[in-house]
């Protein structure tokens, strides 16, 4: 057991915070163009893709190092790369179901951010019950035809390609009529609508398919293997972000520190409140507790042990704590808190810089984190299940099958 | 970056668990409840044999020089084990001694604890139970022969087999800390009935109790710094054995959830209990990247070691309770009787809950540390 850095970490480190001071853009990136030029240079500096193979256009990093980009970008507050589902999730899954015209297709222009990406697995009907999707996808023998709903599609009106689960046969168990495509986004029988969120903001949407096309070329895997893709798709990458995710709670606690000493109640500042005090002892703790089970899961991510279902302790762990800690900032804060500053609808808000306006956005997102990607009751079930070994209830569905 | 065990602390933290399973059960330390000694002399000797009791001590003195880590994979068996004795206070005041004692004073009692022969606790709470190190309200007078101590010390573990009890008290130069010998005159040892059986506390009454000039650890009116330093390491040390009740309070949960059949299922398979059991893991796979992380930052002498010990501390003992109650919630109506073991556990983290800083104290300083 040794929790220092190594000597190449930390020289990697340093490289990585003079190039930051270097080129990290002085104003805000308003623009979609902008952002993709940004992405572009971070990509070309080597710090994005940094897991994926050198031969698909990645650096065949460590993962301690893209966690230190990570770190470090949110420490010099950096505004983050795009398509992040492509090159967390998307990506992945091509290069180990995909075909080789696949992926001289599509995986450079991704990493480039050339074309962004989407992910069309949940639908009205299909929520934590993904595997019940009612999308349909007929063979037409050289395409597919595809009619359906998706939803809480993140980026769905800039993406220009999807990853698409649909049913491809609805006779059979339902774990097993699922396919998986690569769907165009920009074309006629594909309408994106966004939906707002409760932060007033427009980030995801609902996608309509109507006799959309999805090419035979574009089927990823089998047609009765979609189901088994997106598994190995979901449990990817977990820990990357475990450093930078810490030090943006910190940068916010910081904030949050200095509003306690300006902000007035019974005649002397907040910090000087024991109750506060208490509170504010509390979040510290568990914050710091988030970097170092943090650093537990990503010492064992460099020595290539696999994370398998503890990832699913991981999620639940910081999404969790996020929503208590933004509860706790607004309680500190009072109605001050509650302010928010206005953006435009679609302006992602970085809501971890503590700055007046953003903790309301911040204590609104944090509801969303354990809902996305497996809502926490989900991960207790993974936990229950794949960990401790408890045995599996007894479902409805599974009754029938 | 490795935060996993080396092949010798997983070689000791097994060959650990598997004597503890063996020599420390349920069944064995049940009858010591009513034992007035409360441990076991036969554990304490082989203890010493297997190298415990002198793990953290210099080779000079019969020990194996090893760190905080390695200690507190010990607590961590230990913890799951429920072992009641004076392990955790006589590491610390072994510390202390070696950390601060002269040549003779550690001669006198290092090899001593290391083979088992000598045990020590630290009175580290006055009256008023202020776990601050400055807060401490014993007098120390001078006499013609050293010092006379006057003052009553709370909740000192294990203080009536101590053969040495560390006893910071204000002298004329400042705080200052002493060994007593807890037979000598004016020194009155009350133990208390408490509701762990197998965790003993005592007051400690000294009234003008003599102690000789050769008996102050360090010098005079410097011991505030130490004492802090041995408060850090006693609270990760607690979190450690913390850790490991709240361990044993998952697998007796867990165990008992795919047996026990309600509904004409095992109650594991319900939601509302495996949701449970998901969330006592967590706190345990939490609470071990806390003991764990601080152990390692105190034997690194890391820039964050003293707010992690902090955190170890807070943060372990509201999980640790959290799992340990929960288990026996999943229990039912068992988890409550004498005969099951839960509560042995259960008490266990409560008890340490309490010792080397509870977390409104800790939360307190770590307040300090980050908000300046």
């Amino acid at each position: 057991m040794d929790l220092n850095y190594s000597p190449e970490d930390r020289a990697f480190r340093a490289e990585v915070r003079r190039w930051l001071e270097a080129n990290v853009p002085k104003d805000e990136l308003t623009t979609l163009e902008a952002r993709k030029a940004w992405h572009r240079r971070l990509y070309e500096a080597g710090y994005v893709g940094m897991l994926w193979p050198k031969a698909y256009g990645g650096w065949g990093a460590t993962p301690m190092q893209q966690a230190i980009v990570q770190d470090e970008m949110a420490r010099i507050g950096a505004p983050p790369p795009i398509n992040g589902l492509g090159i967390g999730f998307i990506g992945p899954t091509i290069i180990v179901h995909g075909t080789d015209w696949q992926k001289q297709r599509y995986l450079k222009k991704m990493l480039t951010a050339e074309e962004i990406w989407c992910q069309l697995y949940s639908e009205p009907n299909a929520g934590s019950d993904l595997a019940s999707l009612k999308t349909r996808a007929e063979d037409q023998g050289d395409h597919f035809l595809v009619n359906g709903q998706k939803i809480w599609t993140s980026s769905g009106p800039i993406a220009d390609w999807g990853i698409l689960l649909a049913r491809s046969d609805p006779k059979v168990a339902k774990h097993k009529g699922i396919a998986c495509f690569l769907l165009h986004m920009r074309q006629p029988g594909v309408e994106v609508r966004p939906l707002r969120q409760i932060t007033g903001h427009a980030l995801f949407s609902e996608v309509f398919m109507t006799n959309a096309r999805a090419e035979t070329r574009d089927l990823i895997g089998r047609l009765d293997q979609g189901w088994a893709i997106a598994q190995t798709t979901l449990g990817y990458e977990r820990g990357a972000n475990s450093l930078g995710r810490v030090t943006r709670y910190a940068i916010a606690f910081h904030q949050l520190v200095r509003a306690a000493k300006e902000l007035r109640r019974g005649g002397r500042p907040l910090l000087e409140d024991p109750v506060v005090r208490a509170k504010l002892g509390r979040a510290w703790a568990e914050l710091e507790v988030q970097r170092y089970a943090g650093l537990r899961v990503l010492s064992a991510l460099n020595k290539g042990e696999p994370p398998g279902a503890a990832s699913s302790i991981t999620k639940l762990s910081y999404t969790e704590f996020e929503k208590r800690y933004y509860e706790t900032a607004l309680e500190i804060l009072g109605p001050w808190g509650q302010l928010m500053a206005s953006r435009e609808e679609f302006e992602e808000v970085d809501t971890s810089s503590g700055e007046p306006g953003t903790w309301a956005t911040a204590f609104l997102w944090a509801r969303a984190g354990t809902i996305y990607s497996g809502s926490s009751e989900i991960q207790k079930n993974i936990i229950g299940e794949r960990v401790l070994g408890l045995p599996k209830e007894v479902r409805a569905d599974r009754l029938k099958a | 970056m490795d935060f996993a065990f080396s092949p010798d602390q997983r070689l000791l933290r097994d060959s650990a668990r598997a004597f503890l399973d063996q020599h420390v059960t349920p069944a064995t330390l049940r009858p010591l409840w009513d034992d007035p000694r409360g441990e076991s002399e036969a554990t304490w000797k082989e203890m010493a044999q297997l190298g415990w009791l002198g793990l953290a001590l210099p080779e000079a003195y019969g020990g194996s020089a090893l760190g905080m880590v390695e200690t507190a994979i010990l607590l961590d068996e230990l913890g799951r084990a429920a072992y009641p004795g004076p392990y955790l206070p006589t590491m610390l005041a072994a510390a202390a001694l070696e950390a601060a004692g002269g040549e003779a004073q550690r001669t006198r009692w290092l090899p001593a604890i290391a083979t088992g022969e000598a045990r020590a606790s630290l009175a580290l709470l006055d009256a008023d139970l202020d776990w601050r190190p400055e807060a401490a309200a014993t007098r120390a007078e001078k006499t013609a022969t050293g010092f006379a101590l006057t003052g009553t010390k709370r909740f000192v573990p294990w203080a009536h087999v101590a053969n040495v009890l560390l006893v910071p008290a204000q002298a004329p130069e400042g705080l200052t800390l002493f060994c007593v010998d807890p037979a000598a005159s004016g020194v009155t040892l009350a133990p208390a009935q408490t509701m762990d059986p197998g965790t003993r506390w005592s007051s400690v009454t000294l009234a003008r109790a003599p102690v000789a000039a050769d008996a102050v650890l360090g010098a005079p009116g410097q011991a505030g710094p130490l004492l802090a330093a041995l408060l850090r390491r006693g609270a990760v040390a607690a979190a450690a054995e913390m850790l490991g009740a709240a361990r044993r309070c998952l697998d007796l949960a867990v165990g008992y959830a795919k047996v026990r059949e309600q509904f004409g299922q095992p109650i594991g398979s319900f939601q509302a209990i495996r949701h449970k059991c998901a969330e006592m893991l967590l706190e345990v796979e939490n609470s071990h990247a806390a003991v764990y992380y601080a152990a390692w930052a105190l034997d690194a002498r890391a820039d964050d070691h003293e707010i992690a010990a902090s955190i170890a501390k807070a943060y372990v003992g509201d999980a640790a309770r959290k799992v340990c109650g929960e288990a026996i919630q999943v229990h039912g109506g068992i988890g409550f009787t004498w005969e099951y073991d839960l509560h042995i556990y259960f008490k266990r983290a409560k008890a340490l809950e309490a010792q080397y800083g509870d977390g409104d104290y800790h939360r307190e300083l770590i307040v300090r540390r980050v908000a300046a």
